[in-house]
């Protein structure tokens, strides 16, 4: 019989997931197991926010006339909280476990490891009392205020550290290709964090960034596209390149085509940024650079999303019964779909109908739930069996009725932010013969109802997957097995 | 010319990273390189082994060399 525990047994617990002891020369899987645990709840409460402010587009009284429920609090939190909370934890959980398994090496410094956990929960925990408050530099993606922010950057170096210092110290010749897409994300996020932030404080929750106008736009634009382009998606594809593979068990398909695949996106999506600005005060020719930037970006975006789709060959029957694979894959598609969608909406014409309306909002999300959160749940689930000592999940049918929750919360949310968008764009630049505007900004707001209804419904389904999801794994995690995750533990 | 210049130095800089990074890489050094998912987990290794026909040699891992300079792709 294994060595089962419950997951009550307060000891139990501390073994698995507070105690600092170390098994030998085995992985650090306490970090690990730290970091989904925190993805699972951050998930969930990251979503919910979603939820609760999509509602209140449905229902303005949903805001509660309370100053730190408006939406315009609320918003930022839930950017925040699902970006930095959720796919920030599950990206410290993904490339932890990944390069150790690929460099067959324990990680460097359990300390430094258990300081970047901790450190980076503080930053979530002080956003979720800071931005409520009102506490808020107003920049997108970005609205820590100046002592978070510091803090932040204090926290990215450990992680920097812990990461590159076990790349160092492996034991393998070659570095995995996952490891460079995971080591671009760090070094990048480091310097789009830092220049993006520069500020001069004036007490310790407020700051003035040390650009203007069109210049601070320009940065802002620079540090949030590449949010989306080495926060999003780098370091997911850098869990692509693993996770893909391990569970199709199948190597991936070119390897010389992720070293391409890797030098041409790191080389291109910096410059993409000023689409975000088209028709606005920035230089004509930077706002061309830009869309220029985007559309060739779509080569380097298709061959990592069908390098990813290729390993599949000779495998696919396994989506029939795999649904941790499903997950991966139609993240996959997801990410085809939106990084096809993402260039067209760069080109300036088609900006001038999308731009401010609902299609960014659903393109967005097309990203988010589609490639980020389904890679996350996908390589999540393939991690939480091994990391507690588990032969698998506890429920498979719960995956799987995780996945079609989500499957169709994406389709919900995006179709319908299609149909608003387009309807708005067309609402708001529609001119009578003497030169008037047809609608009023209001009319098209009122036209805009169902949208929001029907977006509220697909937020519901993701955030009840995300439910199921959590359940799933506290029911897999309170039987954890001490003794095989040990045995997962050891370096081969 | 500025422009043109810029570009063709942001076209070089792609091709010489990626040349640089496949300069001593064979397509069995690379077909090596992508098991390196599944070298740390003998029973994984020997299912991909039967399936691909492809042998994952890295089960056994090299001596780590030391310094930071390490750092072949």
């Amino acid at each position: 019989m294994p060595d089962r525990v419950a997951w009550q047994d307060f000891a139990t617990v501390e073994a698995m997931t507070m105690s600092t002891a170390t098994i030998g020369q085995a992985y650090n899987y306490k970090v690990v197991r730290q970091f989904v645990v925190a993805t699972v709840v951050w998930g969930v409460i990251g979503m919910a926010m979603g939820v609760w402010i999509a509602s209140q587009l449905v229902w303005p009284e949903a805001n509660l006339d309370l100053p730190w429920t408006t939406f315009g609090r609320l918003r930022p939190l839930h950017t925040s909280l699902v970006i930095f909370g959720f796919a920030g934890s599950a990206q410290f959980a993904a490339s932890y476990y990944a390069v150790q398994r690929t460099c067959q090496v324990r990680l460097y410094s359990d300390k430094l490891a258990a300081f970047t956990f901790w450190g980076w929960q503080s930053v979530i925990v002080s956003m979720l009392v800071t931005l409520p408050l009102g506490y808020t530099t107003t920049k997108e993606y970005a609205e820590i205020e100046f002592t978070g922010a510091v803090w932040m950057t204090v926290v990215w170096v450990a992680y920097a550290i812990v990461f590159f210092t076990t790349v160092v110290q492996r034991k393998t010749k070659h570095i995995y290709v996952g490891n460079w897409f995971f080591g671009a994300f760090i070094v990048v996020i480091a310097m789009l964090h830092v220049v993006n932030h520069l500020s001069i404080p004036v007490d310790w929750f407020k700051s003035y960034p040390v650009y203007s106008g069109a210049t601070d736009a320009m940065v802002q634009w620079w540090y949030g596209h590449n949010a989306v382009g080495f926060f999003l998606t780098t370091g997911f594809l850098g869990m692509m390149y693993y996770f893909v593979p391990k569970q199709v068990g199948r190597p991936v398909y070119s390897y010389r085509l992720s070293i391409v695949h890797f030098w041409a996106l790191i080389t291109l999506y910096i410059w993409a940024g000023p689409h975000h600005l088209h028709y606005t005060a920035l230089p004509d020719w930077a706002q061309s650079l830009g869309m220029a930037m985007s559309l060739i970006l779509l080569a380097p975006s298709w061959g990592g999303m069908i390098n990813g789709m290729m390993t599949l060959s000779g495998a696919w029957h396994k989506l029939r019964t795999d649904p941790i694979l499903r997950f991966l894959v139609l993240s996959l598609a997801f990410y085809g779909m939106s990084t096809f969608e993402g260039p067209m909406m760069a080109i300036k014409t088609v900006n001038a109908l999308s731009h401010y309306t609902d299609w960014t909002i659903g393109h967005v999300h097309a990203g988010a739930l589609g490639w980020v959160a389904m890679i996350t749940f996908g390589a999540t689930y393939h991690m939480i069996p091994k990391i507690f000592g588990r032969e698998q999940m506890h429920s498979i049918g719960l995956i799987n009725a995780h996945f079609w929750l989500a499957t169709i919360g994406t389709v919900l949310y995006i179709a319908s932010m299609w149909v608003n968008g387009i309807t708005q764009g067309l609402m708001w630049r529609a001119i009578n013969d003497d030169g008037t505007l047809t609608y009023s900004f209001v009319e098209a707001l009122q036209a805009s109802h169902p949208g929001f209804i029907v977006r509220f419904v697909g937020g519901v389904f993701f955030l009840s997957g995300m439910l199921l999801m959590a359940y799933n794994t506290w029911r897999t995690v309170r039987v954890a097995d001490v003794r095989m995750a040990e045995r997962e533990a050891q370096i081969a | 010319m500025t422009e043109l210049l810029l570009n063709s130095l942001g076209v070089a800089f792609l091709w010489f990273a990626i040349e640089y990074c496949l300069r001593h890489q064979t397509a069995r050094s690379l077909d090596e390189a992508s098991l390196i998912p599944f070298a740390d987990d003998p029973e994984v290794a020997r299912r991909v082994e039967l399936a691909t026909g492809k042998k994952v040699n890295a089960v056994a891992p090299e001596i780590a060399k030391p310094g930071w300079g390490n750092i072949d792709l």
